[in-house]
């Protein structure tokens, strides 16, 4: 569950923003974009120490002054189905990229195993820089 | 539908043109304007600016008084927050548990 997808999830509900600042924005989300920028709808602001309010009808709030944000319940069990359902659609290609990673990791560990004939191949290199120092010793 | 790189503000901009914009900046400062301009970045171009001052122990909170600006640009990147300047009113605590509950 990533933060933003939590947030897409949450668009048309209710959230409690709170700014750096600390002032928090309750309102609905109408958007959030890549940078968490936020779009709010019917807001209410209240003031860092909490004892102003103020009504706007709506609010556009830059991802970067952000300190956190608050989602609904409802949001979280709709964001499981949503996983459930993703990873349902994605499962053959994920299979897929499991596949090479097993046996990737198959043929390393082969190469562990194998370590003592492994060995020999890197002999064989030593042989290249043997040629390479011959060839110094040459020139 | 916007693209994966658009900004939902700089995509909505557009609607209040010509229409008077409240923006906070980063460490405090508020005003309000005449949107004119804008680019990708967020920097705006506001006529007919009204600075809300600030009390100057608590730079978070607004004293009431006012000063002129004119026409100025705002840089994008300490910018906080724009919204409608008309749709703002100052209202009792909404929080307060109700009497019926």
């Amino acid at each position: 569950m990533l933060p933003l997808t939590l947030l897409k999830v949450a668009q048309g509900h209710s959230i409690l923003v709170e700014l750096k600042n600390g002032e928090t924005y309750n309102g609905n989300l109408v958007a959030v974009d890549a940078w968490m920028n936020i779009h709010l709808r019917d807001v209410i602001c209240t003031s860092k120490d909490g004892d102003k309010f103020w009504r706007m009808q709506e609010v556009y709030i830059r991802g970067t002054t952000i300190k956190y944000i608050r989602i609904p319940d409802e949001v979280l069990d709709m964001v499981k189905e949503d996983s459930q359902v993703v990873s349902a659609i994605k499962k053959p290609r994920m299979g897929g990229r499991d596949g090479p990673r097993t046996r990737g990791s198959g043929r390393g560990g082969a190469g562990v195993r194998g370590a003592p004939s492994g060995r020999g191949g890197r002999g064989g290199r030593g042989g290249y820089m043997a040629r390479g120092r011959g060839r110094t010793t040459n020139s | 539908m916007a693209s994966k790189k658009d900004s939902v503000i700089s995509a909505d901009l557009h609607k209040f043109l010509d229409k008077r914009v409240r923006v906070k900046f980063l460490g405090g400062r508020e005003v309000a304007g005449m949107l004119k301009g804008y680019d990708t970045v967020l920097n705006l171009v506001l006529d007919g600016t009204i600075d809300y001052l600030r009390d100057p122990n608590d730079l978070h909170s607004l004293s009431g008084e006012t000063r002129e600006l004119g026409i100025c640009v705002c840089k994008g990147a300490t910018i906080q927050l724009i919204c409608p300047a008309d749709s703002i009113e100052a209202i009792p605590n909404p929080f307060t548990p109700q009497p019926d509950s």
